[in-house]
Formats: C-alpha cells, structure tokens, sequence
C-alpha cells in the first residue's frame, strides 16, 4: 500500500470542529459506514460482541472454566454441556469464553505496541530520511526475512512463556509493516506545500511530525491495525497450538486445540471444532471490519470502483 | 541484467548476515541464561553450581558472546549444522532426511493456489459483482480467516471418521514410493495451498481489472481480436506479474505455516522437527533451523525478484 497521492487520498483536516458539529458528523459517519457496506457493519457488530463476551466472561460462562468434573469426562455436546466437556472434565464452552480473552488481549496488546512503534518509526524515519532512513530500512528488512510465526515462536522461546512474552513476540512481527507502510504515506506527505508552510513558519521538526503530518496518518494506521488484529490472533493461536503461547491451564484457543491432540489418537470432534470456530469466527469480523473501514477512509477505492471493492 | 543480478546477490548476502545477527540475538542473548532456555525455569533451579558450569563449558557457552557468534557462524558455513541437545542424529543429516518433504509440500502447495487462484480471479475480474464473483469472494475472505492447522485437523477428523482413512505417519520418500508419498504431503499441501489461494486469488482479480481497463486491451479487443486471446495473451501476462511477486512472499509464510499444519496431520517433515525442537526447548536446533527457514526465505525472494526483472525490463533497467 502505497499513497502516491494523498491529497487525493486523504482529505486535509478541516479548521476546529464544534462539538455539536463533530456528534453530527460521527452519527452521520456511522449511517454512512452502516449503508455504505452492511456486511462490514454486521460483521462490525460481531466484532463488537465478542469483545462483550472478553469483558463479561465471568457472567456468561455456564461454568468455571478451570474446574474439572470428574463424573463428566470427554462427554460429546449435551443439555447440560452444549459444546462438550474435555478429558478431565472442563466445559467446553466456558473455556471457549474466557479464551476469548487471552486472544484479544494479546491481539489488542502487540497491535498497540508493535503496529505503533513501527509506525512511529516509519514516520520518524520517513521524515528524517538521510542515514537514519538507510539504516531503518535495513534493520526493518532484516526482521521481514523471518516468515512472521517463525520469529514469534523463537522469541517466544527464548523468553519464558507468558501473556507479556506472547505480546512482545507477536508485536516485534508486527514492527516492520508498521514501519514500512507509514514510511511510504509519510515519504509523500512530507513534500507537500502544508509542510513546507509549516516549515516557512519556522516550525519545530517535532511540531511538524506531530501536528501536521501525524494525522494523515491516522487513516492508514487504523487500516492497518484493524488487519493486524486478525493476524496476531491467529499467530496467537499457533502459538498455543504449538506450545510455546500462555503456559495452560490458562484457556486459550490455541492451548486447547493442541490439549485436544493429547486426547488420544483421536482427538474428539467438539474439541477440535469449537476452538478453531471461535478463531475463524473472530478473525473473520475483524478482516471485514477492516475491509469496512478501508472502504470509508480511502476514498480512492470509493471513486474508482463504486460498488467493486465494497465488501 | 547482470548487474541487477549482482546487485541483488550482494543485498541478499547482506541481509543474511543481517539475519544471523538477529537470530544469534534472539536465541542466545534474549534468554539471559541459556540453560534457563534448555532445562526451563524448574529444571535450572535443579541443577547444582558445578553442573551448570560442565553444561556452560561443555556447551561452548562460557566464551565471549562474539567468539560464540563467530564459531557458530563458521559451523555453518562449513556445513556443520550441530547437534541436537536430546538427539543423537545430527541437524544436518535430520535436514537432508526431513527437508525435502517439506519442500514438497510447499512447492505442491503454490502450484495448487495458482491453480486454484487464477481461474476463480479471471472468472471474477470478467464479470465483476455477478454471482460468481461474489461466492469466490466469499470464500478468499473466509480462506483468509481460518488458521490451517485448524483446518487440517478438520481434514483428519474427516476422513477418519467418513472414510477411516488416515495418512501414513511415516514419509517415504517421492522416488521409493510416489503413492506413500503422496498421501502424506497431499493434506498439508492442500491446506497452505487453499490459504495462499485466496491471497492469490484476490491479488490477480485487482490486477487484472486493473490491466483490463488499459489502452492496449481496447486497443487490441477493437481491432477485432475475440475476448478470449486478449485475455489470455494481452492481458493476463502483465497482470501477473505482481502475483509472481506476491507468490514468493507467500512461500515464506507457507514455510511458517507449515509447521503447525505438519503438527496437525502428523507429517514427518522439518516443521515437524522444528515443533519438536520448540517444545523440547532445544535451543541449538532452534537457532539452525530458524536462520535455515530465514536464509531459504531470502533466497526464495531473491530468486522471485530476478524473475520479475527478467520478465519486466522496466524493473531491470531502473
């Protein structure tokens, strides 16, 4: 993703909005989005629900989700259990509750440090350019030589396993898109007449980056964080399922598929299935919530092609 | 072209050397103690003063971090790629004997999404918003969306449990046994195949609506030439130029993603080995095969890169 214009492509901030003004214009915003694309919306709401389902857990979930039940051992879905009980007896369903909220903690977690640091970067580097930009670039291309799990899985080796060392991991992974695809908006940015005012004005470097250039910025970030969600929750899981994610018994969808694998030669179908649901389910809001929101923020896909790209 | 080839060769010499830095700074700096990293937080606790520092000696560990890097560096680059802390069989002979199913795999896997990706992308770039398109849509964001080795344990369950089929657990090799063979890589291949297939699919579909709308398209379609020829021979060859490109980027991640799609179906393959080697905390394996995975990584691009530039002049002469 490259802005090669971004005049065009994302619209300068307009003078100081009232707050009335601003509430109509974010109601206005959320119709627009709603009837624009509805399946982003409905999947938008999906989104919104499963993190509901993160916070409330402890209310919604029929049981504890570490208790096991020795009378009810590896039982397939019944009244009583609707997505089974695994081999020491756990229900199913509450554990595919809580697991909802390792996954977005950690999803939520690396976005936030690693899309932003590397985005940070990317705008530092982008603006500054000269030898610091050369010597960013080359470090950002050494860490994108490593197929993304492969870098989480060693680092979180080498760290010893934990919610926070999962975090790290995955956001490293995350470091180098950040960097590079705010690089190339700032790359542009920076040589337009706004900044170059600024910069008559006798404005501060840091003034520049944070005041004018930052908030163009914001539209790509946001499209960029909201895909990232989805990959971090997957490489979350793979994580788990290959044994180096949050320690058990903490429940995680990954943990649990790869608990499932220790079943027996065969693993139980509901142990297989409800987890990687979740999963699939999760990762598939957030995608089309992005999809959403690229469709609104990057007017370029909205003029060229009318009903094409929405979906 | 040579000297783009040049170029290119002296970059990626670069940024391998780039590569094994980060690899050394991960796996043998990040732990603090390596034998924390071996034996786990309980096992070090165990271990008396005087084991640890046999272990640290015997190990190699007790010299300055540089000299550690260096000899290792060396290791490598005279073949030696060590020996496993719980194993007898050493990483370079475990290399030769599980790399090439994996490879397999991966190289079935592509040619799969192509052949999976580009009909779906042409059928849906012709006719855009028709039913069609709209299903292939559908199914590139769902492909998008569901972790492989979710969807290899599903692929497991299913024939054992509609067919009672399951796959050897044994990997023979193509030439011994090209139906044994077959059946083992098969899953894993259809799995990161359908994955990249969406990726594929997606990125060909925009191409080429793109490259349809070009002057030379109209140009050809209005000296009378029927739809199909400009498709196929106009159009479709520069649209898949980016996908050549794209096609390589997606073979780094199918040689990530094949480790927990090789967890999954229980294929003997070097994601295996290198699952086994994470879950064993064996941090040498480790460290050799993740620079291995990185360096085939680079080379891959490096090799996708030189394609693009032999295929597009405008690339090689920049």
């Amino acid at each position: 993703m490259t802005a090669t214009e971004p005049e065009a492509a994302y619209p300068l901030p307009q003078p100081g909005p009232t707050a009335e003004s601003s509430r109509l214009r974010a109601r206005g915003g959320l119709a627009t989005f709603i009837r624009r694309s509805p399946l982003s919306a409905f999947w938008g709401c999906i989104a919104a629900a499963i993190i509901v389902m993160a916070i409330a857990a402890p209310m919604l979930a029929p049981f504890e989700p570490l208790k096991s039940d020795f009378r009810a051992m590896t039982k397939p879905p019944n009244e009583r259990h609707y997505f089974g009980t695994d081999q020491i007896g756990r229900d199913v369903l509450s554990r595919v509750i809580y697991g909802s909220r390792a996954s977005l903690t950690v999803a939520l977690g690396a976005v936030l440090f690693g899309t932003t640091l590397g985005a940070l970067w990317g705008l530092a580097s982008g603006y500054f350019g000269g030898r610091f930009d050369i010597i960013s670039q080359r470090i950002i291309e050494f860490l994108q030589s490593f197929p993304d799990l492969i870098l989480a899985m060693a680092i979180a080796m080498a760290l010893s396993a934990g919610f926070g060392t999962v975090i790290v991991a995955i956001a490293i992974t995350r470091i180098p898109f950040g960097g590079r695809v705010i690089r190339a908006v700032v790359l542009s940015l920076k040589e337009m007449s706004f900044v170059e005012a600024a910069r008559g004005l006798g404005a501060s470097h840091l003034r520049i980056m944070l005041r004018h250039i930052l908030p163009q910025c914001v539209a790509p970030y946001l499209i960029l964080a909201t895909t990232h969600l989805g990959v971090a929750i997957i490489i979350e899981a793979a994580l788990g399922f290959l044994g180096v994610g949050i320690p058990p018994p903490t429940p995680t969808w990954g943990n649990m598929l790869a608990d499932s694998l220790n079943a027996g030669l065969v693993p139980p179908w509901w142990l297989v299935l409800f987890p990687g649901l979740a999963i699939t389910i999760t990762v598939l809001a957030f995608n089309l919530l992005g999809d959403g929101i690229r469709d609104i923020l990057d007017p370029r896909l909205r003029g060229a092609m009318p009903r094409r790209a929405a979906l | 072209m040579y000297s783009y080839i040049i170029r290119r060769l002296v970059f990626g010499a670069f940024t391998v050397i780039g590569v094994s830095i980060i690899v050394f700074t991960v796996l043998r700096i990040l732990p603090g103690d390596p034998l924390v990293a071996i034996f786990g937080p309980e096992g070090f606790t165990k271990l008396s003063e005087a084991e640890r520092a046999r272990y640290m000696a015997e190990l190699g560990l007790s010299d300055p971090l540089i000299l550690q890097y260096l000899s290792w560096v060396g290791d490598i680059a005279r073949g030696n790629f060590g020996r496993s802390f719980f194993r007898a069989e050493s990483v370079g002979e475990m290399i030769l004997r599980r790399g090439p199913l994996t490879a397999e795999i991966a190289l079935l896997s592509v040619i799969l999404s192509w052949l999976a990706g580009i009909p779906v992308a042409i059928v849906s770039a012709l006719r855009p918003n028709s039913l069609g398109d709209n299903v292939a849509r559908f199914f590139s964001i769902l492909f998008l969306a569901v972790p492989g080795f979710w969807l290899g344990m599903l692929i497991v369950l299913a024939a054992l449990f509609l067919f009672g089929y399951r796959a050897p657990l044994t990997g023979p090799s193509l030439w011994a046994d090209p139906g044994g063979n077959l059946q083992v890589v098969i899953g894993p291949a259809v799995v990161l195949g359908l994955g990249q297939a969406a990726y594929i699919a997606r990125m060909a579909r925009s191409s080429l609506l793109e490259v349809i709308r070009e002057d030379y398209v109209r140009t050809a379609r209005a000296k009378g030439l029927s739809r199909r020829p400009v498709i196929s021979f106009h159009a479709l060859p520069n649209a898949l130029l980016p996908v050549i490109t794209l096609s390589g980027i997606l073979l780094g991640f199918v040689l990530a993603g094949s480790i927990p799609v090789e967890r999954a179906f229980g294929t003997p393959g070097l994601g295996y080995a290198m699952f086994t080697a994470v879950r064993e905390r064996d941090i040498f394996v480790m460290q050799n095969l993740v620079f291995l995975y990185a360096v085939v990584f680079v080379l891959l691009n490096i090799l996708v890169d030189l394609t693009i530039a032999w295929l597009d002049p405008r690339i090689r002469y920049r």
